[in-house]
């Protein structure tokens, strides 16, 4: 397997603190991996420095070989990287459909000229945007009548199964997903799971997951890669992880007792 | 919604089927006979007007409603501007503001930038066609006031079509260079700045008649020609059956009335047609992202600073176009015009219908253009001739003659708007036809709009593959 | 923040320090640019010696820039503290300046009519006078506190634009009321600020000569008066804001609303008095400008409170310190453009780009150093 997804040694500061500190990652193309750490440890920054939203002060990140820093974010996004966020962002003033369709922004060839004269062009390219998007809003386990709705008049799992489907109308090649299962309940978040693993399995993404959900993590990640304190503190399978006497002490702390007997029940 | 919306709903009801047309009809032929009887009568232009915006409410199919429009606009305000040339003025003027209004509606109700000094590039058209189709060329040199009018011009009155899109260009070109520096600036700011850029494009204006003079200062630029007309228009005998339908004399202005409210009229539908193919396009769909959440368009790939640059070009771009005809049909311009408060009003115009909705900017626009120009100077008008006779107020007890001319109601433009801002700000921010109505009512008629898709966490459809 | 132990006199003797800093630091650098360009275009011209002229100016330009620009730094307070709590541009806030003036003027007018500003007695004229900036005062505070109470408070917590939009609604508002109450009042909409005192007598500061022509370097006793005003305002505002519990309830406010809140301050309360203490500092401005341009009218505040809003961006908003750096350079660089503009260029270009001037400072501090020259020290948010 070759490396989609390459950090080399980055670091990022805020004014005195270091928010990221060397921290070097690979995912491997067709994977399905993990980041985890505590709260605060710099995971969604280096979500953040990946996407292009922050330049990080020192390293490389580099995807299917090509580094992509000083990149603008909608540039990366061209070359097949997208994410979700953490917070969902959803456009909550325009329907699903309309959020599908900004995420296939930069794969819709349609122009400003084509849009005004109506060309046959614009109709066809409009078209299949939008045929697209109703394919990826079912694909995402949501019915047809749902796109013309606004989006923020849709429940709370559905909105983030929306910012997936938008996600994925950018054709991206890795996927960058921030706590998707957040404030799921137990039936959503085994959803949630099967539609990750079905990104990777019937689209052939890479999947990056951040995840505080141990279940989730371990139920489907490949590899996962502990940060802490800006650090990578351990990597590996999740079996490799979880024995990692690091990743307990530091990760887990004080509710090591709880948080170790839910890794225990997610024992395949 | 439905609650809210209740009484206009039931009001709506009476509007439909064929009997709904008829009414219409009934009420657009009271009202022309109305001012035909009585041309002069504000009350009067204001329900025609009122008939228009009774046309866009009422439940009948497009098609319908497009042929009443015709009936209305190309028919009825024609007929009835033969006795009164002042509905044609106001048709014009409205539809300048409107056309202004809408480029605007690009900027701040599409892409969420607010632009304070949006009448510079209005100011850009109307100079531009002011300086070649004047006489200016030829007194380049002279100070304002040392020169006197020839009977001819540098550049012949057609060089007007060329222009139009000549104005568009430089327009544009305006609204890149100044976006292309202060885009990056957060909406606040922005405002400011380009709040500042108005007032430079103003002093420019007032000042630029030295050390070359290439404005003519404050006492402006005049006469600016206007295009040349087919001469069957202008023949004696065209002229003469006008005159006998009208009752009145009809002179080449007349004529000219008539050339630019459908000129107004006919950039108005395009500029109407063209915003509403941008804002369903990807181009739209962009600039509502960036007003909705800007890191989440950025990172779904929507470039930041190239979408808010074309919704800043394609604002000044019709407000080029528009700069153009309003110079040709004033036949004179001054820096007066670009003033704050003119960028002010277009902005309550789009404010006061609904930022983002075309229906409603446009409705905002004819609203505010018939207060400018229409209601507060007759009211001006109204006091004016009280002040000549002997009454007295009624409860102050002061007489009529003693009121200062500074009370006009027509100095007091700020005093509306403003109040106007404040209110829609603090009890209607959507506007009076807000966007998202706007919307739904689309759907409406299409199909009936089930509200409740409701999806539990087991009872998820089957998940379909993606071909 | 920054709890620390706070000395009453080293607050009052650093705000005094730091202005002076500013106003001969930001002069010196000024007048040597512009002295330099004159020698260089000395060569070039044979119509006049353009840095004799340019010297001769000098003094007063430097006079007129430094009032001008503690004008600008009073109001321009009003800005930077309002949007140092709420980050928030109050549009408005040049109308408090011309609501203030209207005060102080009609106040000195009626007093004239009594016949009492008869005097030659400085220290009479100097009460009269105190008085009706104490009026501009009340004047533009209660304004500002009923804007904020009846137009900005309910717009609280909505998207940024809405309040900035409704804030150019009070401010036309306000214009076409005092226009609207002038006019039905006195027939007419301006007014003139009254002559009396000795204000317009000049102290010779000293005597020099070129090419034996005696110049004398006097200044008006007005801009004295003015200047002093200007230091004890912001001398006294920068010690209630760091120096005393109110002016530590309302940094804590700027810093964060629902912390501030949860430790027991009245936020509603503090929003309440950085608007009137805003609005005071403006009401007072507006009574000085007229004193200095004599005249008061609805649309006087707008101009001075954009370049005010100039000032406090280029010392970096949100900041007292900063505002009063920004309003110095401002002041001083507008009043040598109004001057050496049109010697420069030979007339081609005269003071009325002295705004142009202005705006572009301001378009290219934000898109250069939108953080300011001192980048918000006092109250900006984390």
């Amino acid at each position: 397997m070759s490396a989609m997804l390459e950090l080399e040694k980055v670091t990022k500061r805020f004014g005195g603190l270091v928010a990221v500190n060397a921290v070097d990652l690979r995912f491997e193309k067709g994977s399905i991996s993990s980041v985890i750490g505590p709260n605060g440890a710099g995971k969604t920054t280096i979500f953040n420095i990946i996407t292009g939203i922050y330049r990080p002060d020192e390293g490389n990140v580099r995807f299917e070989g090509r580094s992509i820093v000083g990149k603008r974010p909608d540039q990366i996004t061209e070359l097949g990287l997208c994410r979700t966020f953490q917070n969902i962002r959803l456009f909550n003033n325009m329907t699903v459909l309309e959020n599908i369709l900004v995420g296939a922004h930069t794969r819709t060839p349609s122009t400003a000229w084509g849009a005004v004269l109506r060309t046959r062009h614009f109709k066809e390219a409009e078209e299949a945007a939008r045929q697209e998007a109703l394919q990826l809003l079912r694909f995402v386990g949501l019915p047809r009548g749902l796109g013309d709705q606004l989006a923020r008049n849709l429940p709370y799992g559905q909105q983030r199964r929306v910012e997936i489907a938008r996600a994925l109308a950018s054709k991206p090649r890795l996927l960058l997903l921030d706590e998707p299962t957040a404030g799921m309940n137990p039936q959503e978040t085994e959803s949630a799971m099967r539609l990750f693993r079905r990104l990777r399995d019937e689209l052939g993404i890479t999947v990056v997951l951040i995840e505080h959900d141990m279940k989730v993590v371990m139920g489907i990640s490949e590899r996962v890669s502990v940060i802490d304190y800006g650090q990578k503190i351990a990597e590996g399978t999740p079996e490799e992880v979880r024995k990692d006497q690091r990743v307990i002490e530091a990760y887990l702390g004080r509710s090591a007792m709880v948080e170790t007997a839910a890794v225990e029940r997610s024992r395949p | 919604m439905s609650t809210q919306i209740a009484p206009t709903h039931r009001f709506r009801q009476l509007f439909r089927g064929p009997l709904g047309v008829l009414l219409t009809l009934a009420y657009i032929g009271a009202i022309t006979a109305l001012l035909i009887l009585e041309p002069r009568s504000l009350l009067w232009r204001l329900l025609l007007f009122t008939a228009l915006a009774l046309i866009y409410f009422i439940p009948q199919r497009p098609a319908v409603k497009v042929i009443l429009s015709v009936l209305l606009l190309a028919i009825v305000v024609p007929t009835v501007g033969l006795r009164n040339p002042f509905l044609l003025e106001i048709g014009f003027q409205v539809a300048v503001f409107a056309t202004l209004a809408l480029g605007l509606n690009v900027v701040v109700g599409f892409a969420g930038l607010l632009d304070l000094g949006y009448i510079a590039f209005f100011a850009v058209g109307a100079y531009l066609w002011a300086f070649f189709g004047s006489q200016q060329l030829w007194h380049l040199n002279d100070p304002p006031g040392t020169f006197s009018i020839y009977p001819t011009f540098p550049l012949a009155a057609w060089w007007f079509w060329i222009f139009i899109p000549l104005a568009i260009l430089a327009a544009t070109a305006t609204g890149i260079l100044l976006g292309f520096p202060v885009l990056r600036l957060r909406g606040d700011y922005l405002a400011i700045v380009t709040l500042g850029f108005g007032e430079v494009i103003r002093v420019l204006a007032n000042n630029l008649d030295k050390p070359i003079n290439l404005t003519n200062g404050p006492q402006g630029i005049t006469p600016i020609q206007r295009p040349p007309l087919p001469p069957f228009l202008t023949s004696p005998e065209v002229l003469a059956t006008l005159s006998g339908w009208a009752g009145r004399p009809i002179g080449l202005n007349d004529v000219y009335g008539f050339f630019f409210y459908f000129m107004g009229l006919i950039v108005l539908i395009v500029t109407i047609i063209i915003a509403r193919r941008l804002e369903h396009s990807k181009l739209g769909r962009s600039w509502t992202a960036i007003r909705e959440d800007d890191v989440a368009a950025v990172a779904m790939g929507v470039p930041l600073r190239r979408t808010k640059l074309t919704a800043f070009a394609i604002g000044a771009a019709f407000s080029g176009a528009m700069g153009v005809l309003y110079a040709s049909n004033r036949t004179f311009v001054s820096p007066e015009t670009f003033s704050l408060t003119a960028s002010i009003s277009i902005l309550v115009m789009v404010i006061l219908g609904g930022l983002g909705s075309i229906p409603g900017v446009v409705l905002g626009a004819a609203v505010v253009t018939l207060l400018n120009i229409d209601i507060l100077q007759t009211l001006s008008l109204l006091l004016s001739s009280l002040r000549q006779g002997n009454e007295v107020i009624p409860l102050l007890g002061v007489p009529w003659k003693n009121l200062p001319t500074q009370l006009d109601p027509a100095r007091y433009q700020r005093f509306v708007f403003g109040l106007l801002l404040i209110f829609m700000m603090i009890f209607r921010p959507e506007g009076m036809v807000p966007a998202e109505r706007a919307r739904l009512e689309l759907h409406e008629s299409e199909e009936e709009f089930s509200p409740e898709v409701k999806l539990e966490g087991d009872a998820m459809p089957e998940e379909q593959p993606v071909d | 923040m920054r709890l620390r132990r706070v000395n009453p006199i080293k607050e009052i003797l650093r705000p005094l320090g730091q202005l002076l800093i500013f106003v001969i630091g930001s002069a010196v650098i000024i007048s040597a640019f512009v002295l330099l360009l004159a020698l260089l275009l000395r060569p070039t011209r044979t119509d006049i010696d353009i840095f004799q002229v340019s010297l001769i100016l000098l003094p007063q330009v430097l006079i007129d820039g430094i009032t001008l620009g503690f004008m600008y730094a009073i109001i321009a307070m009003g800005y930077t503290m309002v949007y140092g709590v709420l980050e928030f541009i109050n549009f408005a806030h040049g109308e408090f300046v011309m609501f203030g003036a209207f005060a102080g003027v009609e106040l000195l007018i009626w007093l004239n009519a009594q016949g009492v500003l008869r005097t030659s007695e400085m220290w009479l004229a100097l009460l009269w006078l105190v008085l009706a900036v104490l009026l501009g005062m009340s004047v533009g505070g209660a304004l500002a506190v009923s804007a904020e109470r009846f137009a900005y408070r309910p717009l609280r917590g909505t998207p940024r634009l809405v309040p900035l939009i409704a804030a150019i609604g009070v401010s036309f508002l306000l214009q076409d009321t005092m226009r609207f109450l002038q006019s039905a009042i006195n027939g007419d909409f301006y007014r003139t600020f009254p002559e009396f005192g000795p204000f317009a007598q000049r102290l010779t500061l000293f005597s020099l000569s070129i090419d034996e022509r005696p110049i004398n370097i006097a200044v008006q006793y007005k801009a004295i008066l003015l200047i002093s005003f200007a230091i004890i305002m912001l001398v006294a505002l920068n010690y209630l804001v760091n120096a005393t519990r109110l002016g530590k309830a309302i940094r804590s406010v700027a810093q964060d609303q629902r912390t501030a809140s949860l430790m027991g301050i009245d936020v509603n309360r503090i929003i309440a008095l950085t608007f009137l203490i805003g609005g005071a500092m403006g009401g007072a401005a507006g009574v000085l400008w007229t004193f200095r341009f004599t005249r008061a009218d609805p649309y006087m505040g707008f101009i001075p409170g954009l370049k005010a809003f100039t000032a406090a961006v280029l010392g970096g908003i949100g900041s007292i310190v900063g505002a009063m750096l920004g309003g110095m350079v401002l002041g001083l660089l507008e009043s040598f453009a109004a001057s050496y503009f049109s010697i420069f260029s030979r007339g081609a270009f005269g003071a009325e780009y002295k705004d142009i001037f202005a705006f572009g400072i301001l378009i290219l501090v934000l898109i250069f150093r939108p953080q300011g020259l001192l980048g918000g020290k006092t109250t900006q948010k984390a």
